[in-house]
């Protein structure tokens, strides 16, 4: 799948090259007048505009760029300064981590354009009270609980999932909000601060003042309806696009192989639906860590496939079991709506009715007391007797924001939720940027080179490994396997702390290049981000996962390199899907040894429903959609004062109109002035 | 063209061309008409054909006014308003403005 980066993000154009080259031939050095008064912020992370149905979220920058003087926040007292008191607005704030909290935020947002942007400086370790931009309550319109089905336990009446959540993901800013790294490059914006814009005991602070530019413009506005509207439209003079729909692929793979290519009803085919989230969002653009809220979730659920992959193929379960990784939850569950969707419509391998029962994995790396708790829908469990001998939540509690609600939605299926947490979450960073290896308690010894620290078991990682023990035995008893195969399942902790490195730490090691093929290895090298992203544009965490699935659940097959990219084995080849990947070098050569895995992971569209449809302002689908840029980019400069640039406008316009003066004052006393004998001629035209 | 040099029949049928022709939707030959005529209408000495010609520089002249009246007022509210138009705001224009409403 190709990475269409920069599609309607033009590159900032560089500055002119100094061709010094032909200019030393001559003797003289090259300087260019835009490097001695721009430096350019290398690191530009901003937040960025998404729309859904009815509200525009995130920041919006002027079309040229908002340029404000530097003021580095001291406290919350020094807003005063800049909303004010300050002498010289629009001010461009500096917040330190500690301040970005959403009082600040909000009074900066009623600033009445004294405020020009904010940039916050982001720590190297996470802050200790917790923080997270999302809302107190995630997804609480598209998820099962509504005024039509149990309103007392809808909108978090009963249990506040988020506590923490302070909601400033889901505010409209009208000034440009970066992010910047504690590093040298900031210390030369908090030296240039000191040094110019510093009011020191009481007297203003003098021109020329440091000053900083911030481009971050979008082009969509209103809603998801007008921007689609203008996406839409043929005649005008340039037609653009505004906006994307967010959304990716689902990743699914089955532990007895089902025939894609027939969708809808499997006649005799019972589901046993195994579930968990890949994705996972922060206040800024393409930053995503997810480490408890996505990363802890997926991992077991690999793991539990991994270890189920001997006993699913000797001693078949009767039911067969359905790995689903969802991409897009964060956004009103894009992927999980999208696969109901699809099995209601016959799209999908299975449909509804042979879905058997659902079991949910969500956040489970952060185990206080290591305990885990199931979570169930009391509405649906009113009828019916389960026996459940793990920890159950002991009052009647909604069911946690899960992708099982859109199941619950369409059907009264039987499922639960498996978390760690009784009501409300144990993760204080949820879908902020702090949500982290730290967050998880991630940690290696020091003095370990990256490859022993891919294969060092963390006690995260042994944690993790019994979660994925006991979901993999509980997947299953409920297939319908027998009592005696439990106790071989196992999964492995090896396998677990690799994939713990892997999406947290780094993602390029020895172990990943095996697993992709030749030529996403140049995708390995990004830091790790779970951000869903627009659909043109699928995500690497995505295929990464369908990698390892199908190396985690697959099996080896030996045919040719040919035959195995074009799908061809024999005739069940239908019911697998085929992938070469690069694998290893032998000890004694460089080349590596490519090999083709078949397995049943395959990638499903996770596009919301609402966008097939056109019903762009839908309540039961997400609707969330990206805005398009040009340029992000940020720079500092010194400024002058008004009055000056007044001043020198005033000079240039008056040597005009004197120089002008003086022209017509020579041109008609020329025949005085430059008397030479000849007429004047007079010409008519 | 100079219009010193022709003479009054083909200033007159000039004159007369542009006043038709701006009839066809077409406001700016009215106005190079007034332009163009005024100083042949009422500021050159009398002659034969400049009756004519002061009554189609009027008409012009109306004609302009109206023209100018209703496209300001058109531009006026269609710039105030198309934010709110939504939908028809959008079909009618030809270049919609990034970022903002």
């Amino acid at each position: 799948q190709t990475h269409i980066a920069d599609e309607g993000k033009v590159k900032p154009l560089s500055h002119p090259r100094c061709y010094s080259a032909f200019l030393s031939f001559a003797g003289v050095s090259c300087n260019s007048v835009e490097k001695k008064i721009y430096v350019h912020l290398n690191y530009t992370v901003s937040c960025v505009r998404l729309l859904n149905a009815t509200h525009q979220i995130g920041c919006q920058s002027s079309l040229s760029g908002n340029v404000g003087v530097l003021h580095v926040l001291e406290s919350e007292e020094n807003l005063d300064w800049v909303l004010h008191s300050g002498p010289n607005p629009p001010y461009m704030v500096i917040l330190e981590s500690p301040l970005f909290t959403r009082s600040v935020m909000m009074k900066l947002k009623n600033g009445s354009g004294r405020v020009a942007g904010v940039a916050v400086v982001a720590p190297n370790t996470n802050p200790a009270e917790g923080f997270s931009p999302h809302t107190t309550c995630p997804n609480e319109n598209t998820g099962v609980y509504s005024e039509t089905y149990e309103p007392t336990m809808a909108n978090c009446n009963m249990t506040v999932w988020n506590p923490l959540g302070n909601g400033l993901s889901y505010e409209e800013f009208d000034f440009p909000i970066f992010s910047l790294k504690d590093d040298n490059d900031t210390q030369v914006i908090r030296q240039c601060y000191l040094d110019h814009n510093r009011a020191g005991n009481g007297s203003t602070p003098q021109y020329p003042l440091c000053a900083m530019q911030l481009y971050s413009h979008m082009s969509a506005v209103t809603d998801t309806a007008t921007c689609m509207r203008r996406n839409a439209i043929n005649f005008s003079l340039n037609p653009e696009m505004v906006c994307d729909p967010l959304g990716d692929q689902n990743v699914w793979a089955s532990t007895r192989p089902l025939n894609n290519t027939a969708k809808g009803h499997k006649m005799w085919e019972s589901v046993v639906i195994a579930a968990a989230r890949l994705d996972s969002r922060s206040f800024f653009f393409d930053i995503a860590p997810g480490a408890q809220s996505g990363v802890s979730g997926f991992v077991t659920l690999l793991a539990a496939a991994h270890a189920l992959r001997n006993a699913t193929q000797e001693a078949q379960p009767n039911r067969t079991i359905l790995y689903t990784f969802f991409q897009g939850e964060t956004f009103d569950y894009i992927g999980s709506s999208r696969m109901v969707y699809d099995m209601e419509n016959k799209q999908f391998v299975v449909d509804l009715d042979n879905v058997h029962s659902v079991l949910e994995i969500g956040q489970v790396g952060l185990r206080a007391d290591s305990k885990l708790w199931l979570h169930t829908d009391p509405v649906s469990r009113r009828n019916e007797s389960l026996n459940v001998t793990v920890d159950v939540p002991g009052f009647s509690q909604p069911l946690p924001p899960s992708s099982f609600q859109r199941f619950l939605r369409a059907r009264p299926i039987p499922g639960v939720v498996l978390e760690d947490h009784q009501s409300a979450y144990t993760n204080k960073f949820y879908e902020s940027m702090y949500d982290n290896a730290e967050n998880l308690n991630v940690s290696y010894p020091p003095n370990l080179t990256p490859e022993e620290q891919l294969e060092y078991i963390t006690d995260t990682a042994r944690a993790v490994t019994e979660v994925a023990t006991m979901v993999a035995r509980a997947l299953y008893r409920q297939a319908g396997g027998e009592e005696s195969q439990l106790s071989s399942i196992k999964a492995d902790p090896q396998i677990v702390t690799k994939m713990l490195y892997s999406f947290l730490v780094r993602s390029n090691n020895s172990w990943f290049q095996q697993l992709v093929p030749s030529d996403f290895t140049s995708y390995l090298g990004k830091p790790p981000n779970f951000y869903v992203g627009v659909v043109q544009q699928s995500s690497e965490p995505t295929l990464l996962v369908q990698y390892l699935l199908a190396n985690l659940t697959g099996s080896t097959i030996n045919i040719t390199q040919d035959n195995c990219k074009n799908q061809r084995e024999d005739e069940s080849d239908k019911m697998y899907n085929y992938m070469w990947v690069q694998g290893a070098a032998p000890p004694n050569s460089t080349e590596r040894e490519g090999y083709c895995v078949r397995s049943t992971a395959r990638l499903s569209k996770a596009l919301s429903p609402a966008f097939d449809l056109e019903q762009y302002t839908s309540k039961n689908f997400s609707t969330w959609t990206e805005s398009r840029w040009k340029f992000i980019k940020g720079r500092i400069f010194l400024v002058a004062s008004h009055e000056l640039e007044m001043l020198t406008l005033g000079v240039g316009v008056g040597v005009l109109l004197s120089s002008l003066l003086v022209t017509y004052i020579i041109s008609s006393k020329a025949d005085i002035l430059f008397s030479s004998g000849r007429e004047p001629t007079n010409a008519t035209y | 063209m100079n219009l010193e040099r022709l003479p009054n029949e083909e200033k007159l049928s000039l004159c007369r061309k542009y006043y038709l022709g701006g009839f066809a939707f077409l406001p700016f030959l009215w106005l190079v008409n007034v332009v163009w005529f005024f100083r042949e209408a009422f500021v050159k000495p009398a002659y034969t054909e400049q009756l004519q010609i002061k009554t189609y520089v009027k008409r012009s002249a109306l004609g302009l006014l109206l023209w100018v009246a209703v496209l300001t007022t058109w531009i006026t509210i269609f710039q105030h308003f198309r934010a709110e138009w939504g939908e028809v705001g959008d079909y009618l224009s030809f270049t919609i403005p990034l970022g903002i409403p």
